[in-house]
């Protein structure tokens, strides 16, 4: 008789970030027998080191500029300060409410086995993880990204920091060259500039946020510099890095001329990677540099393994890797295999006014050459820009030449909230005129999406 | 501290054994001098691959020996691109 082999696991997830966890659990709850491996800190990178600590730091930052300039409504504000090691205590604390970081026991009482260490894959269904081999019959690969260190002359001798080591430091610099003026890039200059760091912030792109809407990377532009002193250099490339005393001198190249700027600290935040060095090869999983190429079911081309999240360099955003991990579960558990679904994902981002998009920008309609009809409503044409004495912002929607809304831009207070409305009508092909009748609440910030779609009706 | 790595061996069954600096120094030595490199540039050559593949294995602690010729052809390459074409297209054993 042919002796039957068997897998020690159903299912073995590399990685426990948000591509992973969400898959982890589900097939778990299924009464499979499941196990998670995490290189670095459970929970992953956003509720340990970047969303939940970064969005901390900006609640209490915001709240900080909010009281500073509040003469203006009639509070005292002279003697105002801030701790900063208490500002840390407060983001640590935030961390830890989540339940999300560092929670290796909350995976063990659901009874998935944990192990921490890199995973290796031995062949396509064996990994190693601390000389330990694990076999398994599926495979999510949710690893995750790192920060690219841009290849700049001198940068390896010096000391820089990144989006994830600035959190951990005593105090903030007393000045600050951010390379990449990108999502994070833009969050942190913001954050430091109002503890009173003299942030300067390069960009090869023409503007901040290139990624966006032209009017959100100017806006942004204007308000860092005009509210917070901080000096935007676009069209900028670093060109090297050297120690200059206990600080550092930058050589930015710009115009074709030269530019030098002694700072503390330099941080980079030009992009993230794919983390893909764990042995793929001896799996057969076909990766580029860019990410690990996956079909519709997020199945890789050896199709017991998955992949999910910043892995498959799509986007890095934690709501889409939770949606790919829920899609992987069902297709791990189910025969009937489904695609994610990426219609109308919002993107945010936590500035002071904050930033948020939906659907298609308008350069990715020129890109398809899409004809489209657009509008944009001034934050300082609703009431509510009265009461709050803040005019900078705006909603921009973008409509197919029938009104269907394809894409909106909001720059406003509480825009991550705001945007969701959108976000709904984008998903369910809601016109602009059909929003523009639902009523919106009087000195609701919303009013000026009211006003956006109303010009497109 | 020396470096332990195990090295499994390809054949799936499972075989093993520590990670030799020598063995890997001598082939690319052997690939070098196969493409006709004068034998002091083969030998610097092989002594930078085997660092830049013990910085690798230093976070890795099991690896298979296709990872090792995979990470020394990478390697190889910005040293002598000749030689790592050789080096990738033959089989070495380690």
């Amino acid at each position: 008789m042919t002796k039957k082999y068997e897998f020690d696991y159903d299912l073995i997830v590399i990685g426990s970030g948000a591509g992973g966890s969400a898959a982890a659990n589900i097939v778990a709850n299924k009464g499979k027998k499941v196990a998670i491996i995490e290189a670095d800190t459970f929970g992953g990178d956003s509720p340990n080191w970047s969303d939940i600590p970064t969005k901390a730091l900006l609640h209490a930052a915001n709240l900080y500029d909010e009281a500073c300039h509040g003469a203006r409504f009639g509070l005292r504000s002279a003697t105002l300060g801030y701790n900063y090691p208490s500002l840390r205590t407060w983001k640590d604390l935030a961390v830890k409410r989540t339940g999300a970081g560092n929670n290796r026991n909350y995976y063990e009482s659901q009874g998935i086995n944990t192990f921490s260490g890199a995973a290796h894959f031995l062949s396509p269904n064996e990994i190693t993880v601390n000389r330990r081999h694990l076999s398994a019959s599926n495979f999510l690969i949710a690893t995750g990204s790192q920060w690219v260190i841009p290849d700049i002359t001198g940068l390896d001798k010096v000391k820089y920091l990144t989006p994830r080591t600035i959190l951990e430091e005593l105090r903030p610099p007393k000045s600050l060259m951010i390379i990449g003026g990108g999502d994070t890039g833009v969050e942190i200059a913001q954050l430091m500039a109002t503890f009173g760091t003299k942030v300067y912030i390069a960009e090869k792109a023409e503007r901040l946020l290139p990624h966006h809407d032209s009017e959100a990377g100017e806006m942004i532009a204007r308000i860092l510099t005009e509210q917070k002193g901080v000096a935007v250099l676009t069209h900028s490339r670093v060109v090297s890095v050297e120690k200059d005393g206990l600080g550092k001198r930058v050589i930015i190249s710009r115009a074709d001329t030269e530019k030098s700027v002694k700072v503390d600290e330099v941080l980079i935040a030009a992009g993230r990677m794919p983390t893909v060095d764990f042995g793929l090869e001896n799996a057969g999983v076909k990766y580029t540099a860019k990410g690990i190429e996956v079909n519709n079911f997020l199945q890789t081309n050896v199709r017991h393994i998955f992949a999910a999240g910043d892995v498959l360099g799509r986007d890095n955003h934690t709501h889409s890797a939770i949606l790919e991990s829920r899609v992987v579960a069902n297709n791990i558990l189910n025969r009937t295999k489904i695609a994610p679904d990426y219609t109308a994902t919002p993107e945010i981002i936590f500035t002071n006014p904050g930033i948020a998009t939906v659907g298609l920008s308008e350069d990715d309609c020129l890109k398809r050459d899409l004809p489209i009809n657009k509008a944009i409503a001034p934050l300082n044409i609703i009431a509510r820009s009265n009461t709050s004495d803040f005019r900078d912002g705006f909603v921009k929607i973008i409509t197919d030449k029938k009104g269907v809304i394809l894409g909106a831009t909001i720059v406003a207070p509480h825009a991550g909230e705001m945007i969701h409305e959108l976000a709904l009508a984008i998903r369910y092909g809601l016109t602009a005129a059909q929003v523009a009748d639902t009523p919106h609440a009087f000195l609701s910030w919303s009013e000026a999406i009211r006003v956006a779609t109303g010009k497109l009706s | 501290m020396g470096l332990s790595v195990d090295i499994v061996k390809s054949g799936g069954k499972g075989q093993s054994e520590s990670f030799n600096r020598e063995k890997l120094h001598t082939s690319i030595v052997a690939v070098c001098l196969s493409v006709y490199t004068p034998e002091a540039q083969a030998e610097a050559t092989a002594h930078a691959v085997c660092d830049a593949v013990i910085t690798w294995l230093q976070q890795h602690p099991e690896v298979t020996n296709h990872d090792i010729r995979t990470i020394a052809a990478k390697h190889l390459k910005n040293y002598h691109p000749e030689a790592a074409y050789l080096y990738e297209q033959r089989y070495i054993i380690i």
